[in-house]
């Protein structure tokens, strides 16, 4: 072998990718648990499952500090460790972990296999976890197939809801012609930056170092240009902005509302933090082509969220479109983070509020929820204070967090990202995203509404029985997982501690 | 005869037989356009000197691929049926797409031209990758190890995907 390779095999560098090779060796574990252990006994499969996890993250945790693979790059440059790659590392291993607890909550409802939710969740997650890391398209693009592929079994997971398959259908198609689109993005970079006769080419082009070179040497190349925007739509469809939104509502819906909490939350967290990494390093030479598409991408995006948010009554359609509007406002601090450093840990901020918030939402849904996961209507929430004060009051936070009501975590997200916006001068966009806050608390407040104050409802003729489902009690884990993210969510609004220290000093 | 004849003959062999794919009425006519279009392609990779990824290309999509739709087609049994006619929604989307097909392609004709790579005797002779299989495999297994890692791990879950979606499962009430 020449000595190129050699070099390239030694630097394969396995101990720097310890947490996502941890999550991907207990997911196998899940498997082999379920081979050997009795069925009585595989009631502990969950249980393990998130109990490593709690430990994977505290271990991740502790060993933050000394971190002795960030700024390097490993595996022959295919990853690149930084802080940011490390704050979304641990990111996802929370998510992962909320998503599991919700996975057992809503698959004890459901007749169906239950190991193989939480393994295709582990991996998922730690796909994700080298997505967010990725510095070259073959990895990124080969983690980010292991996510898609991932979720398209979870969404259609409640195989036996014609919903759940005709969401996983849906994102199928839709899936892969993003996947394909974003494909022959990168193929026309790749292509472009291997011509010799252009300065500042590379034979390894794909890297994004070489690319960023290639796009710095060469300002306003036409094909380029061509692959950057295909490259960009790709990733739009993973963070539903419009005009990829057209899959959001019916994947939303059909999806077990464990699977939409983690499309709504990590998928998205996902497509932000390449997106970020996209457009401030690879192709921040490019921004006179950038800042207008991204610019009417975010406007259009906030308004279809907000205004088709407003007429929905099934709570998993209006979560969804609601999230498209949230996709809006952090395009807006993608558009900042070029000339505003703020920006960047606004957009980091935002994904904090928005996981708490939005688990803590999708915990109260989950509970609410009955055996037919896709239907979940306003309506059943009548009442809820009343009958269940805790659930009440976790979703009235989560809600006021995600509709930007002060002090909650969301109002310090969304003055973050309206700050940023303004020092880079971005006037039109936060006027765009004030109207859209505005009109947000409308439907926000409809839910909570539902919620709180009772409305008159048809008595039950005889023979009629209750068509709402009946709720789930809440157990000390639920619960415990419950109140601390409504804790945090109210916690991080008044102080922002290291957290927001670290965030706000790049 | 230039290397040059041959690559339009096969592009417009391949591009030609892709239409095909979408424009035939028979799903088999279809199926047998895509072997065809897969097959160009081939003949485009062995013109660019990688001849391990032409031969990829013929065992594994023409071969396997195609194979494996053709045996769906004929399962499900698709034939027949009269085709509606477009609506109007369709001709205005179409027309549109059209449109802007033809924008951008003006506009790559415009301003997209690339100069023929002229390679000075000063840069080394790139040995592709895609040529041998030596070449191919050294690099799977040291550059991109963790890739091949990582697409061992997507089929791990393609396949519980299969089987959870389409499995049929019995007593799964003692299973809580």
């Amino acid at each position: 072998m020449s000595p190129e390779l050699i070099q390239a095999a030694a630097d394969n560098r396995w101990a720097a990718i310890a947490p996502e090779l941890s999550l991907g060796c207990l997911a196998l574990l899940l498997l082999v648990l379920e081979i050997f252990l009795p069925k009585n006994r595989q009631s502990i499969i969950p249980t393990v499952a998130i109990t490593g996890q709690i430990g994977l993250l505290l271990g991740f945790v502790w060993n933050l500090r000394y971190g002795p693979f960030v700024a390097y790059e490993t595996f022959s440059g295919l990853i690149r460790h930084t802080q940011e790659g490390q704050f979304m590392r641990g990111f996802f291993m929370l998510t992962s972990i909320l998503v599991c607890i919700l996975g057992v909550i809503a698959l004890a409802k459901q007749k169906l296999p239950k190991v193989e939710f939480f393994a295709i969740t582990l991996v998922v997650s730690a796909a994700m976890m080298l997505l967010a890391q990725s510095n070259h398209f073959v990895l990124f693009f080969v983690a980010l197939e292991t996510v898609t592929v991932g979720f398209y079994i979870l969404v259609s997971y409640f195989r036996t809801s014609p919903l759940s398959l005709e969401a996983g259908l849906k994102y199928l198609i839709t899936g892969a012609l993003s996947s394909a689109i974003l494909l022959f993005g990168i193929v026309l970079l790749y292509g472009v930056a291997g011509n010799p006769t252009l300065p500042g080419s590379s034979s390894d082009s794909m890297n994004f170092n070489a690319l960023r070179v290639f796009l710095e040497a060469n300002p306003d190349n036409f094909l380029a240009s061509v692959g950057i925007v295909f490259v960009l739509a790709g990733v739009a469809f993973k963070i539903g902005a419009v005009p990829f939104q057209i899959w959001i509502p019916d994947v939303y819906q059909g999806a077990p509302t464990p699977v939409t909490a983690f499309l709504a939350v990590a998928s998205k967290a996902a497509g932000f933090s390449v997106l970020l990494i996209l457009t401030k390093n690879v192709f921040g030479s490019y921004q006179t082509l950038l800042v207008p598409v991204l610019s009417v991408m975010a406007i259009a995006t906030i308004l279809f969220g907000n205004l088709a948010a407003l007429t929905q009554h099934n709570v998993k359609r209006l979560i969804g479109l609601s999230g498209v509007s949230h996709a809006g406002y952090l395009l807006i601090a993608v558009i900042a983070a070029a000339t505003e450093p703020l920006a960047a840990g606004a957009v980091y901020f935002y994904l904090f509020a928005y996981l708490l918030a939005s688990f803590a939402v999708f915990g109260v849904m989950t509970h609410v929820a009955g055996a037919n996961d896709a239907d979940q209507d306003l309506e059943h929430y009548t009442g809820l204070a009343k009958t269940h004060p805790f659930l009440g009051a976790i979703l009235a936070i989560g809600l006021g967090s995600l509709a930007g009501i002060p002090p909650l975590a969301g109002f310090m997200g969304k003055l973050l990202i309206f700050i940023a916006a303004f020092k880079a001068g971005l006037y039109t966009l936060l006027a765009v995203a004030i109207v859209g806050v505005v009109v947000s608390i409308y439907y926000y407040f409809g839910w909570i509404k539902a919620a709180y104050f009772s409305t008159w409802t048809a008595p039950l003729l005889e023979g009629e029985t209750d068509t709402r489902p009946a709720r789930t009690p809440v157990s000390l884990t639920a619960g415990m997982t419950l109140g601390l993210l409504a804790a945090a969510t109210i916690v991080l609004g008044f102080y922002q501690g290291a957290l927001g220290e670290w965030l706000l000093a790049r | 005869m230039s290397p040059d004849i041959f690559f339009y003959l096969f592009s417009a062999l391949t591009a030609g037989s892709a239409l095909a794919v979408v424009l035939c009425k028979n799903t088999v006519a279809s199926a047998l356009s895509l072997l065809v279009s897969l097959v160009g392609v081939a003949a485009l990779f062995i013109l660019l000197d990688a001849f391990l990824l032409a031969a990829l290309m013929v065992f594994v999509y023409a071969g396997a691929v195609v194979a494996l739709f053709l045996f769906i087609v004929m399962l499900i049994d698709t034939y027949g049926g009269v085709r509606k006619p477009f609506k109007k929604a369709t001709i205005v989307a179409s027309g549109l797409g059209l449109a802007l097909l033809v924008t951008g392609l003006a506009t790559l004709a415009q301003r997209g031209s690339i100069a023929t790579p002229e390679f000075a005797g000063t840069t080394a002779p790139l040995v592709p990758v895609g040529a041998s299989l030596r070449a191919y495999g050294e690099q799977l297994f040291t550059t991109y190890l963790l890739p091949v890692q990582i697409v061992g791990f997507l089929l791990l879950i393609a396949m519980l995907g299969v089987i959870v979606l389409s499995k049929k499962f019995e007593g799964l009430e003692d299973v809580k």
